[in-house]
């Protein structure tokens, strides 16, 4: 679990609240690990040389595991408070690349009191800061 | 007075942006510390809606909404400001492969300004296009800060800058609300309308200004494998 | 602008036979993204937690179709396109035992220009089911071809 801050209840949530930074230094056996579980064993997901013959740089991890990763940051988020994840959006602007540190970040943008949810941006980024994946994320609490 | 824009910016309307007008005003409050801006130029992707009225919102936060569009061409993106009737009848913003130098020429024919934007960025900037192309001519200012800018890209907008000796703007081009207001334009001037802006943007009477936070050092990965791949 | 047939757009391309879910491949799932939350993976916490039993996390709903079998089904589109991003609502917990299949049509195509050159944009939406015919989750898979 991460060991940033918990949304307890709606009520202790405001906009501006981070979620993470959540380091993760993302293997190449973990990448394979995820195309295995999920029965997507393209190259590009498997070895340097199968996303070269991709035409690719090196091994890339797939998009949904970058949204599995954003959607782990926000339910650690959530914790025991009982909310729900509602919906998530990414967008991938950048390959998420394995030998490498990535961070997972998010803030609240917005608190809604009618209906008891909050929006989140979420991005990753890599060592440089550049956001290699971006997203935002509707979360409702208990009403 | 000085006035502090972000010139360069995307909400819902368009089709990659997250984010709300509201949520992008309350952000800028919220923040107003770090990132002082007096307000925002929403650019949408290939569209323009006169419609479109915010001054409820801007009485409510305190901060000027104004309206332009980014536009695609053969020379990459441009920031239109100053859209009329009568440009939006002349070009199909939907069309992303206008002339560029027909932009430019005819936008300021029509009382307006088109400022191409990271022009750093491969494909969809200048700096890419020059390489192989006749610059264009009437350019009066670039983007040389842009929020969503990668290694190098601001630089290379930079040596373009110095090359012709353009006039420099900023903007965060943010799609996320957290992202609003990160690189901004200082003006002179006291903006009060797109009619302001459009005089000092062709005047010149303005520069980039960066809120980003420094970074701290990374430190770099450490493998976690050894084998080789293969 | 971009050629496409218009008939294209809302008329259901596939339906997937029902894929069934078991608290094993929840596990791996779970293992694969570093997710050790309880709720996923301990069946007496899950027990006591808010949905009465296991479940998977909810971004299990995108691993069962990328969307990417829209472009078996109209070659013309070429290449399969890359992954751009997908919009994902969370309609209802996926739980072991469940039968999944997709519904599947495209929702939109449109052209754009970015760092990579000229690239069209197929939306594919997806409507998920469980053997209920329960909603689980809705899923817009953007796919960009360059041109």
């Amino acid at each position: 679990m991460s060991e940033a801050a918990i949304a307890s209840t709606f009520d202790a949530v405001n906009v501006g609240d981070t979620l993470g930074p959540l380091e993760v230094n993302l293997s190449k056996e973990q990448v394979r690990k995820y195309a295995v579980a999920c029965r997507m064993e393209a190259p590009r997901f498997m070895d340097d040389e199968g996303a070269r013959k991709e035409g690719l740089p090196g091994m890339i991890a797939p998009g949904n595991m970058s949204l599995g990763m954003l959607a782990k940051l926000v339910t650690d988020w959530i914790g025991t408070s009982g909310a729900r994840l509602a919906r998530l959006g990414t967008t991938y602007r950048q390959p998420v690349q394995p030998g490498h540190v990535i961070a997972l970040n998010g803030f609240v943008t917005h608190v809604e009191p009618a209906e008891k949810r909050v929006e989140v941006d979420v991005w990753i980024e890599n060592e440089d800061g550049e956001r290699l994946v971006i997203g935002t994320a509707s979360v409702e609490f208990p009403r | 007075m000085a006035t502090i824009l972000d010139l360069h910016s995307h909400s819902e309307a368009s089709e990659d942006s997250r984010a709300p007008l509201d949520a992008y005003l309350n952000w800028i409050k919220l923040r107003h510390k770090e990132r002082p801006v007096d307000g925002i130029v929403l650019t949408e992707h290939r569209q323009f809606n006169a419609e479109a009225d915010y001054r409820a919102l801007e009485d409510k936060f305190g901060l000027m909404v104004l309206k332009a569009s980014e536009v695609e061409t053969d020379y990459g993106h441009v920031l239109v400001f100053g859209v009329t009737d009568e440009m939006t009848r002349r070009f199909d913003f939907a069309n992303v492969r206008l002339s560029a130098q027909e932009v430019i020429d005819e936008v300021a024919r029509m009382g307006g300004v088109a400022v191409p934007c990271h022009p750093g960025r491969p494909t969809v900037g200048l700096c890419e296009h020059y390489e192989k192309r006749p610059p264009l001519e009437n350019v009066i200012a670039v983007e040389v800060l842009n929020g969503g800018s990668r290694k190098g890209e601001d630089e290379r907008s930079q040596e373009l800058v110095r090359k012709y000796g353009y006039r420099a703007i900023g903007g965060s081009d943010s799609h996320l609300v957290s992202l609003i207001a990160l690189c901004a334009t200082r003006f002179d001037a006291d903006i009060r309308s797109i009619e302001d802006l459009v005089r000092e943007i062709r005047l010149g009477r303005c520069e980039p200004v960066d809120f980003r936070p420094k970074r701290k050092p990374v430190a770099p990965a450490v493998p976690v494998e050894v084998a080789q791949d293969g | 602008m971009v050629d496409f047939d218009p008939e294209l757009i809302g008329r259901v391309f596939e339906v997937t036979d029902p894929a069934e879910v078991t608290a094993e491949d929840i596990a791996k799932y779970c293992a694969a993204i570093g997710d050790a939350n309880p709720l996923y993976v301990d069946e007496a916490a899950a027990k006591k937690g808010p949905n009465g039993g296991i479940v998977a996390p909810p971004s299990y709903a995108v691993t069962f179709r990328n969307g990417r079998h829209f472009f078996t089904h109209v070659p013309r589109y070429g290449r399969q396109g890359f992954d751009a991003g997908k919009d994902v609502e969370f309609v209802a917990p996926i739980r072991p035992g469940d039968k999944i299949k997709l519904s599947s049509h495209v929702k939109e195509i449109y052209e754009k220009t970015g760092r990579t050159g000229s690239m069209v944009f197929v939306v594919v939406r997806s409507t998920v089911d469980n053997q209920k015919g329960e909603v689980v989750a809705h899923i817009d898979h953007r796919f960009m071809n360059r041109t």
